[in-house]
C-alpha cells in the first residue's frame, strides 16, 4: 500500500504536472501559430474598446445571463470558487502575505468553496441527463465532471473535517511540508501519510493527476482559449 | 468512401485549420447556451439543429483525424470516420444551416458555426456532393470572368432597353446617360444582381444625387460562397476587383445582396477603392443633402428586416432605420437590438437552391414570420435579394399580408424633386 501511495503522490504528480504543462505549450503553440483566418468574425454593432468586451465576455459570461440565467448564477459560482480553490493551494506551498490582504485561515473560504464547487459540479452533471443536453453531450463531457467532482469531494473533505468536526490528525503545515519537498525535488511523503487523512489525500491527489493530464487534451482548454476566442467576436 | 478520397478531402480540411477555426474545433463545451438560437430549432425543434450538434458533426471527425485524444480514445469524443455516411450528415447540416451567426451571439466563447459549417461545405465540393445547381451558378459566374467580349454587347443592349425604364419614371434625375457603363474615372462602381429591379431604382439614386457612377459588367453574388469553394468565391470576387481597378474607381457599391457584400467588403483585403452596400450609400447621400425624400409616398407602418450578412456581420445597422426615418414616421422594429433579428431562413444558398429547399425554407422561418406579424407592419423592407425572395415565400405561405420591399426601391419611388 505504502508503494501505491508513494507512486501517487511523487512520480504520478511529476508526471501529471509534467504532462499538464508541456500538453498546454503544444495546444498553444500549435492553435496560436496556425494562419490567421483572412477575414473579420466579428458580430456587429461594434463597441469599443474591444479588448474591454472580450474580457467582460468571458469573465462575466453575459450571453449565459441572458439566456439561461439559472446555470449562469452556478457558472459563476464555480468558475469563482475554483479560483478560490487555485489561490487556496498557492497558499498550501508558502505564507503568501498579499493573498492574505483579507485575513483567512487556510484553506480560505471555511469549507464553502468545495461545497460550492460539489453543488456546481453535480448541478452540471445532472443537468446533461436532460433533453437537449443529453443529446449534444458526449462522454468526455461526463467524465469530465465525474473527475473533477471526485478530485473536489475528496480535498474538500479534508477541509470540511478541519473546519466543520475538528479534525486534527493532518493539518495545512503537514500538506505544506509534503508540497514544498516536492518543489524542491526531495520528495517526502512521511507527512501525510499517516492518520485516517492520507487515505483522503491520496485519493485527492490521484483524480487530481488525472485532470492535469487530460487538461491539454480536453475542452477544458478553455480556460486558456476563451478570452482569445471572445477576441474574435469582438 | 476509399483511402484516396478520404486522404485528399482531409488536405482539404486541413487548409482550413486557421487559428480561428482551432480554437473553434477545439473549445466547445456542449453547454447548449446555444440551443434558442437557431430559428431552424426554434421553428421545428430537432437536437439536429441547434448549433452545437452541427457543428459536432464536423468536430467528430477534427476529433478521429487531428487530435490525438480522438486517435486513442475515439470513444471519449464519439469522433468519427470520415466515409459517405458521415458526408451525408455534413450535408444534412451545412444545407439546414444559413450561416446567419445568430448563434455566435448566444455562445460563450462566440464560436462560429458559419465557419465550422464552411469546412462541411468544401468537404461536400471536395466529395463532389455538394448541390449541383449551387456549383453550375458559381462556374456560370466564374465563366463570365474570363470571357467578358463574348455576352459585352448584349449586355449593353440590355442595358440600353432598362434606360428607357429610368427616363420613363425619373424624368428629371435620369440625366444624359442614365445608367452608364464602363466608365473609366467614375467615383463609384455599382455591382447589381441581374434584372431590372437591381439597376432601375438604382440608377435613378444615384443620378439624383449626382454621383459620378458606372454600372459594372458583373452580378454580385458569389455562388462560390453559398457552395463554400474558396476558390471559386476569390475568382468571382477578383472579377470586380479587377474591374474596379481598371476603371479606377473610389468607391465599389454592391447592391442589395448580404453575401455579396460581406464578401466583398470582407475578403477583397486591401484596395484601392471602399466597398459600400447600397444602403450606406443611400444614407449618406440623405446625411449630405444631396437627396430628399417624400415621406408622403409611403402609406402605413414600416418594418424592417435585418439581412443576417449586412447586419449582424457587417455592421450596416444605423443606416436603413436613417433611411427609414426619411421615408415613414410609423416605423417599428422587430427587436431592440438587431443582433437577435431572426434569419429570414433563406441564406446560405438555399433560397438559390428554389423548390428544393422550399418546404423546409418555409417550415424552419415560422419564428421569422411571427417577428413580421407581432410588428403590424403593412410594409417589410429589407436590403437583401435572398431575404427578399424567402420573405416574399414566407408572406404567402404564413399569409403575413406585408408588403415585401427592397429599401432601395422605396427610396427611389420617394424620391422629392
Amino acid at each position: 500500500m505504502e508503494t501505491v501511495y508513494y507512486i501517487i503522490l511523487v512520480p504520478m504528480v511529476y508526471a501529471a504536472f509534467g504532462i499538464f504543462v508541456l500538453g498546454t505549450a503544444y495546444k498553444l503553440v500549435r492553435t496560436f501559430r496556425s494562419p490567421k483566418h483572412p477575414s473579420t468574425l466579428r458580430i456587429y454593432p461594434e463597441r469599443k474598446p474591444r479588448w474591454l468586451w472580450a474580457l467582460h465576455d468571458t469573465f462575466l459570461l453575459p450571453t449565459v445571463r441572458r439566456h439561461n440565467p439559472v446555470h449562469w448564477v452556478f457558472l459563476m459560482a464555480f468558475h469563482i470558487a475554483f479560483l478560490l480553490v487555485i489561490l487556496g493551494h498557492i497558499e498550501l506551498f508558502a505564507e503568501i502575505p498579499l493573498l492574505q490582504v483579507i485575513p483567512h485561515q487556510v484553506f480560505i473560504g471555511k469549507g464553502f468553496v468545495g461545497l460550492v464547487l460539489s453543488v456546481a459540479l453535480l448541478f452540471f452533471l445532472f443537468r446533461r441527463f436532460h433533453s437537449p443536453y443529453r443529446e449534444l453531450s458526449v462522454p468526455e463531457d461526463y467524465y469530465l465532471l465525474i473527475l473533477l467532482f471526485l478530485t473536489v469531494l475528496f480535498g474538500s473533505e479534508m477541509d470540511w473535517a478541519r473546519r466543520w468536526y475538528e479534525y486534527g490528525g493532518m493539518m495545512v503545515g503537514d500538506y505544506r511540508d509534503y508540497l514544498t519537498s516536492l518543489v524542491q525535488l526531495q520528495p517526502d511523503i512521511a507527512f501525510v501519510s499517516y492518520g485516517g487523512h492520507s487515505f483522503m489525500l491520496v485519493l485527492h491527489v490521484f483524480f487530481a493527476n488525472l485532470f492535469l493530464m487530460v487538461f491539454p487534451f480536453s475542452k477544458i482548454m478553455h480556460s486558456f482559449f476563451s478570452l482569445a476566442m471572445n477576441r474574435l467576436r469582438r | 468512401m476509399d483511402e484516396n478520397t478520404r486522404n485528399e478531402l482531409l488536405k482539404l480540411f486541413e487548409k482550413k485549420l486557421t487559428h480561428a477555426m482551432r480554437l473553434y474545433l477545439e473549445t466547445c463545451s456542449r453547454c447548449g447556451i446555444c440551443t434558442e438560437a437557431c430559428h431552424v430549432y426554434a421553428s421545428m425543434g430537432g437536437v439536429n439543429h441547434i448549433a452545437a450538434h452541427r457543428a459536432e458533426i464536423v468536430r467528430r471527425i477534427y476529433k478521429r483525424y487531428f487530435k490525438g485524444q480522438g486517435k486513442a480514445l475515439p470513444w471519449m469524443g464519439e469522433s468519427k470516420e470520415l466515409d459517405d455516411k458521415g458526408l451525408q450528415e455534413l450535408y444534412d447540416a451545412a444545407y439546414s444551416c444559413t450561416g446567419c451567426r445568430r448563434c455566435v451571439v448566444y455562445c460563450p466563447y462566440g464560436i462560429d458555426t458559419q465557419l465550422i459549417m464552411s469546412v462541411a461545405k468544401l468537404l461536400l465540393v471536395g466529395a463532389g456532393a455538394e448541390p449541383d445547381v449551387l456549383t453550375m451558378l458559381a462556374d456560370m459566374s466564374v465563366a463570365k470572368g474570363g470571357s467578358l467580349d463574348t455576352f459585352r454587347e448584349g449586355f449593353l443592349e440590355g442595358i440600353r432597353n432598362l434606360e428607357k425604364d429610368v427616363v420613363e419614371k425619373w424624368k428629371s434625375e435620369a440625366g444624359e446617360t442614365p445608367i452608364p457603363v464602363d466608365k473609366k474615372g467614375a467615383d463609384l462602381l455599382y455591382v447589381a444582381l441581374a434584372g431590372a429591379h437591381s439597376i432601375v431604382p438604382a440608377a435613378a439614386v444615384f443620378n439624383a444625387a449626382g454621383e459620378n457612377w458606372t454600372l459594372s459588367f458583373f452580378e454580385a453574388v458569389n455562388f462560390g460562397a453559398f457552395v463554400g469553394d474558396p476558390t471559386k468565391t476569390k475568382l468571382i470576387m477578383d472579377r470586380i476587383v479587377n474591374e474596379a481597378k481598371r476603371l479606377e474607381v473610389k468607391e465599389v457599391c454592391i447592391c442589395e445582396c448580404g453575401t455579396a457584400f460581406r464578401v466583398m467588403k470582407q475578403l477583397s483585403g486591401r484596395q484601392p477603392f471602399q466597398v459600400s452596400s447600397l444602403t450606406e450609400v443611400h444614407a449618406r447621400y440623405l446625411r449630405e443633402g444631396r437627396i430628399r425624400l417624400d415621406k408622403s409616398k409611403i402609406r402605413g407602418r414600416v418594418t424592417y428586416h435585418d439581412p443576417c450578412q449586412i447586419a449582424r456581420n457587417a455592421g450596416v445597422i444605423d443606416e436603413p432605420r436613417y433611411i427609414l426615418s426619411h421615408l415613414t414616421g410609423d416605423f417599428l422594429d422587430m427587436t431592440e437590438d438587431a443582433r437577435y433579428n431572426w434569419c429570414c431562413g433563406g441564406g446560405g444558398g438555399l433560397v438559390a437552391l428554389g423548390d428544393e429547399t422550399h418546404d423546409f425554407r418555409m417550415k424552419s422561418a415560422r419564428v421569422k414570420a411571427d417577428q413580421v406579424r407581432e410588428t403590424g407592419a403593412a410594409i417589410l423592407a429589407t436590403a437583401c435579394e435572398n431575404c427578399h425572395s424567402q420573405l416574399g415565400d414566407l408572406n404567402e405561405r404564413y399569409e403575413m399580408g406585408v408588403e415585401v420591399r427592397f429599401l432601395s426601391s422605396m427610396v427611389a419611388d420617394a424620391l422629392a424633386a
